[in-house]
Formats: C-alpha cells, structure tokens, sequence
C-alpha cells in the first residue's frame, strides 16, 4: 500500500496553517474589493462625465434670448379684409429698427440687416395675434419674440467678440446694432419653454421637442397596448399551461434568442412587412410603436416568466390543493404576486424602446416635420429620432439643443426607471 | 374497523424511468386517522399525492393502478380533479396560507366551488372552520389581517380550517407539524383527534411518537414498497415485519 502523501508539514501545528492562510485570503479579499471598488467609481465617472458635459453643452438651450420691442401695427401694412396677409414682417423690422440709433431702412440691405436679428417665427406670432384678435390693428402693443440664433449665441457668449471680424459670425455692425437693443433694455432671456411646447424647425430659436414628444408618446402606447397583453399571456401559456415537449422548448430558445436581435433588424422588418405588405403609412408612430412592440415582447416575456416562476410553489399547492382550477390559480394567486415583477420588466422594456433609434430610422420616423402628431397615424418623429436629426444639422444652435434633448430623454428614462422601482417597493410582499 | 372510504389496488407511481411506489394496495377507514410512516424518499407523500391527484401535477409523474373513492375510480376520465379535490382536501408539510386576511384565506374554498349563497353563510363557515381548527378565538378579533403574520402553529391550524371550509369527506396531511415546535404539534395532534370524527384524516409524519398518539391505523413503506399495514398498537408494539420492527424501535430512520 502507498503511503498517503503528508497533509500538513509536520513542523506546523493546523492552527499555524490556518493563521498562514489568513494573510492569504484577507489579500484576495481586499483585492476583491478594490476591484469591485475600482469598477463602480470608473462607472460612476464615466456617468458624471457624461451627465456633466451633456449640461455643460445643454444649459445654452435652457434660456432663450429673447426682443421685447414696441410694435405699432400700421393699418397701411395690415388690412383686416387682407388678413392673414399683410405686411408683418415690416411692422415688426420697423419696430426693432425704432431701438437702433442710425437704423437705415430706406433700402433692401438695411432693412435686411434688422430684420435679421428677430427669428423668423416673429413675424408669425404676430399675425396669429392680429388674426385672433383683428381690433389690434392700429394700436401699440408689446410682443415678445425669440432673436435669431447668431444673436442668441451672441448674447449668451458663444460668439467671441475677440474673433477676428473675418471668421466671426456676426459682422462688428451687427454686433453694434444688437448692442443698441441691448442698451434699450429690450434683450431678455427667459426659460425656454419653447424647447418642450414647439414643434421642430429649421430655425433653432424656434425648434421643440413636442413633435418628437408627441410621436414617442404615441409610439409607447402603441406599444404597450400590444406588447404587455401579448407578452403575459405569452408567458402565462409558456409557463403554466405549456406541456414540456420539444416544440415549447424550441419556442422557448426562440424567444430567448428574440431578445438579442439587433433593433436594426427589427427596424427592417417592419419596413418590409407593416409598411411594404400591409401598407400602413411612412413615419407614423403607430408603426414605430407595432415595432417597438416587437423588440419589447421578448423582454417582457423573459420578465413574466421570471416573476411567474418566483411564486412559491406552496401557493400554487395551496390552491390546487382545496379544488382551485389551473385556470384560477393563474388569475387569482400566481400572476397577482407575480405583478411587480411583470410591472417592472414592463417598464424597463418600455424605457429601452423609449431610447430605441435604429428601428424608427427605417420606418421614416426621422422626417422634417413643424407640427406635432395628433394622433398615432399622423407622421412624427420620436425623442431619439429628434435628437438624430439635430445632431445632424448644421446651425450652431442646434448643438446646445441637442444635448438639451439628451436631457430630456434621459430625465424620461429616470422617471420610467424610478417608477419601476417604486412600484416593485410598493407591491413587493413576504410570504 | 369502520367502512372503507378509500380502497387502493396495485397502485404504482413512476417519476420518468424511475419507480418511486410499487404495487400498493390498502384500504383506508372512514372517520379514523390513518398515519404514513417510513424513511425519507419512501414514498408515503408520493402515495398520499395520489389519493388527491396532486401528482397530476407534476409532468414526469405517472401514476398507475385502480384508486376508489366510495368505489368510485377518482382516475376515471370522467373524474375532474378539481372536484375530486374539493372531496379531498389537503394540509401541506410548510404552512402556505395566501397572502391574503384570515377571513379570505377560510372563505377561498366555499367561494370558489360557490357554496354559499350569501355573506352570512360565508360567514358561518369560516367561523365554524376556524373553531373547528381551534383557531377562533386566537384571531376572531383580527380577521382582516393576513394570515401569514400569524406563527407558524397558528399558520397551520388556519391552513386546516381552510382545508375543512370546503366540507371535504378526505383529509391528507403531508407532515403537517415538520416545521413545528411540540406545543403547536400537540395542538394540532388535538385537532386530527377531533377531526377524526367527521373525516377520514390520513396523515405522513416523520416523528413516530405522533403516529402512535395520533392515529388508528399505521402503513409503514419503505422503498416505494407498503411494508406492513395495520392496528397502530401492534405495528408498534408488535410489528410482524422485520424491516417494521428497525424502524419502529428508532434503530433505523
């Protein structure tokens, strides 16, 4: 018989063994620490970086620089049999131009040059009061209106003045003139609430994000209405009710497999099948909410099913056990507590659809539009899609906006988020 | 002995390949207590799964032979197990109240088979279930609250009551005090006496003690197999089995 090789060094007692290990193990400790340590602070730098640039860029967006100017509303430029024509954009020049010493609006140049600094929605908001209210031709009222972009950067200080006049925006005239309104005390810059209740525009001062709110709302409640009966009953039959067999297994692995699909993927297919086959119309937030409903239906099928299964057993007994049928111990025992749980997937599932790109690029719902959808069939874009767009465009205004959008989207995201939370806190129950 | 309410014959249970009862058969008394007794992985809570269809839950589980119920064959097509089991209720190994009041916990059974016609008729079953489960006056005063914030005795005794509100004619009792201290144990031994008297209890223990103090009639099963069946005095006073007799006197399980 061989000899059983010596467990410990004779020299050592076990318990000076067991103190040699303590070193040891106590090292690989703290390393797992500081590791775990190390990870979270990298992550959470990585957020604050994010988070901190993103304010930095987007804080701009927040205020509008705005003209408050005297606008006499000539009844020679404005005619209420003419309306909604007339002369508004003159009216409104001439009013700025009245703040301008030296202001020449005898010619087309001149005239240009003022009417430049007030954005180009001035002219509208005018004449949609004028049209509402016809008796304010030939008074004086006091408007407020966004200036252009330039100037808005101008007076937030994105435009260096010390920029040699060649490479600067603004002109050292354009600067004087604005200057003059300055000094009028009629430059003002007021929250821009415009960035949430306006609908897009080529002109940044005048562009919003209730286009790409109202489509994304559409879009989610199409969603929803699709995706969350569809996936619990999904799960409910995958769950309780399916016999094991090869076939359940395989739709099983299916729907697994669903879940890591690309968005792109599902983007063209719904290109190909809601619009090219059923011929449901380009850009509308019904179809990017049918799609989102695709990529969603995994996640909240996956969810369910999870919450499902961790129902205790003894409950399900419990009731099957005094008569309950299968069907009622579903309905009134299991998928009750099972409802956080399902709540929770939803909702996360519903913010990543919320945050999806790819998918609505495909389906046209990053079109130019200036008005917001009214209903789930009208053309829209969607927060992503807006923020796509605005990072596409070329006007400097644009840029604040942009991350102004992030903002936004990432506030919605949180909110989905901590609802999620809330509700698995509220509902969450011992047994 | 009094009239057979249960009669078993050649029943056998398979877990996939595997044979977890073999051949079985027993008759089981009206308004008696009849305990299980038997090493763990014996198949005694297999075998009383099978006079509820409990099993039939289970995907792999196949269960073979004849089962009667008043000689009525409960695997019979025509037999729904949901109304087999309002015949035969069932008080699980871990208390398992719902997460639900005192009061919904008892009136579940009668509401779901739809016993009773109105409030007060629903009301006297659950009082007359929880008197009858010796929970009464512990929890008369605190019916809406949950049932599982009761103790775990208390929590038992409520799953009794609930079991008895559906006027079952079979109560199975999968170790109903492994998760009990001895005060609970002997409240609830109390109880199965008592019940004795309107149902046919049959109870799986693991504790020897309560099976003599309990019960009328004792099966003891080892390896899937019915050793010994009869008077609980003389499988545990005079066990005819040799294998009976390792186990009744502590020197095995």
């Amino acid at each position: 018989m061989i000899e059983a090789a010596p467990i410990m060094t004779p020299s050592r007692t076990p318990m000076q063994q067991v103190q040699a290990s303590l070193a040891r193990r106590r090292r690989k400790q703290i390393t797992l620490q500081v590791l775990g340590i190390g990870a979270i602070s990298a992550a959470i730098l990585m957020l604050g970086l994010l988070l901190t640039t993103l304010t930095l860029s987007g804080r701009h967006a927040l205020t509008q620089t705005h003209l408050t100017v005297q606008v006499f509303i000539d009844p020679a430029e404005i005619r209420a049999d003419r309306l909604p024509r007339g002369g508004f954009d003159d009216v409104v020049t001439a009013a700025i131009a009245a703040l301008i010493p030296g202001a020449d609006l005898s010619n087309r140049e001149g005239r240009r040059e003022v009417s430049a600094i007030s954005s180009n929605g001035a002219q509208f908001l005018l004449r949609d009061l004028v049209v509402a209210n016809p008796a304010l031709i030939g008074q004086t009222i006091a408007l407020r209106f966004p200036v252009s972009d330039p100037y808005d950067q101008l007076f937030k200080g994105l435009i260096d003045r010390a920029t040699p006049e060649a490479n600067r925006r603004l002109n050292d005239a354009q600067i004087a003139r604005f200057d003059a309104l300055v000094a009028a005390g009629a430059v003002s810059t007021p929250l821009n609430w415009g960035l949430l209740f306006n609908a897009d525009s080529r002109f940044p001062e005048l562009a919003g994000l209730r286009g790409a709110l109202m489509g994304s709302f559409w879009a989610l409640l199409t969603c929803f209405v699709i995706a969350f009966p569809l996936g619990i009953g999904a799960a409910i039959w995958l769950e309780e009710f399916a016999p094991r067999n090869r076939i359940s297994d395989l739709i099983e692995v299916n729907i697994n497999n669903l879940a890591a699909v690309p968005s792109v993927v599902f983007g063209l297919l719904a290109l190909a099948v809601f619009i090219g086959w059923f011929g449901l119309p380009r850009s509308a937030p019904f179809v990017g909410g049918l799609t989102l409903a695709l990529m969603t239906l995994p996640t909240i099928i996956i969810a369910t099913r999870a919450a499902l299964k961790a129902v205790p057993p003894s409950i399900r007994e419990a009731a099957l056990g005094l008569g309950a049928s299968r069907q009622q111990v579903v309905f009134g025992h299991v998928l009750p507590l099972a409802m956080p749980g399902i709540l929770t997937g939803t909702i996360i599932g519903l913010a990543q659809a919320l945050g999806e790109t790819a998918p609505l690029l495909l389906i046209g719902m990053n079109a130019f539009l200036t008005s917001a959808a009214t209903s789930p069939f009208d053309a829209s874009t969607a927060l992503p899609t807006q923020i796509f767009l605005w990072a596409d465009s070329p006007e400097r205004g644009f840029v604040s906006r942009t991350s102004a959008a992030i903002l936004v989207l990432l506030t919605f995201l949180i909110v989905m988020n901590a609802l999620a939370i809330a509700l698995r806190k509220r509902f969450e129950r011992k047994w | 002995m009094n009239p057979t309410k249960i009669s078993a014959c050649n029943v056998n249970v398979f877990y996939g390949a595997s044979q977890a009862i073999k051949d079985v058969s027993l008759e089981l008394a009206d308004k008696s207590v009849t305990a299980f007794i038997g090493p763990s992985g014996c198949g005694k809570s297999t075998f009383l799964r099978c006079l509820n269809r409990m099993n039939d839950t289970i995907d792999i589980c196949r269960v073979t032979g004849d089962i009667r119920l008043d000689g009525q064959d409960i695997n019979a097509a025509s037999v729904d197990p949901v109304q087999l089991r309002a015949q035969v209720g069932m008080v699980f190994q871990k208390p398992n109240p719902f997460p639900k009041s005192i009061y919904d916990n008892v009136a579940y059974g009668p509401r779901i088979h739809g016993l009773t016609q109105n409030r007060t008729e629903l009301d006297e079953i659950v009082e007359s279930s929880l008197r009858a489960a010796a929970l009464w006056d512990e929890v008369k005063d605190r019916l809406r609250q949950p049932g599982t914030g009761l103790s775990g005795g208390q929590q038992q005794r409520l799953c009794i009551a609930r079991a008895i509100a559906t006027r079952p004619e079979v109560i199975l009792m999968d170790e109903p005090c492994s998760a009990l201290d001895p005060i609970a144990t002997a409240q609830i031994d109390d109880l199965i006496h008592q019940m004795a008297q309107d149902f046919c209890v049959i109870i799986v223990t693991h504790s020897m003690s309560q099976a003599r103090r309990v019960s009328d009639r004792t099966a003891y099963f080892h390896m899937g197999n019915m050793v010994e069946y009869g008077e609980t005095e003389q499988i545990f006073i005079n066990p005819r089995e040799k294998l009976t007799e390792t186990y009744v006197s502590g020197r095995i399980g």
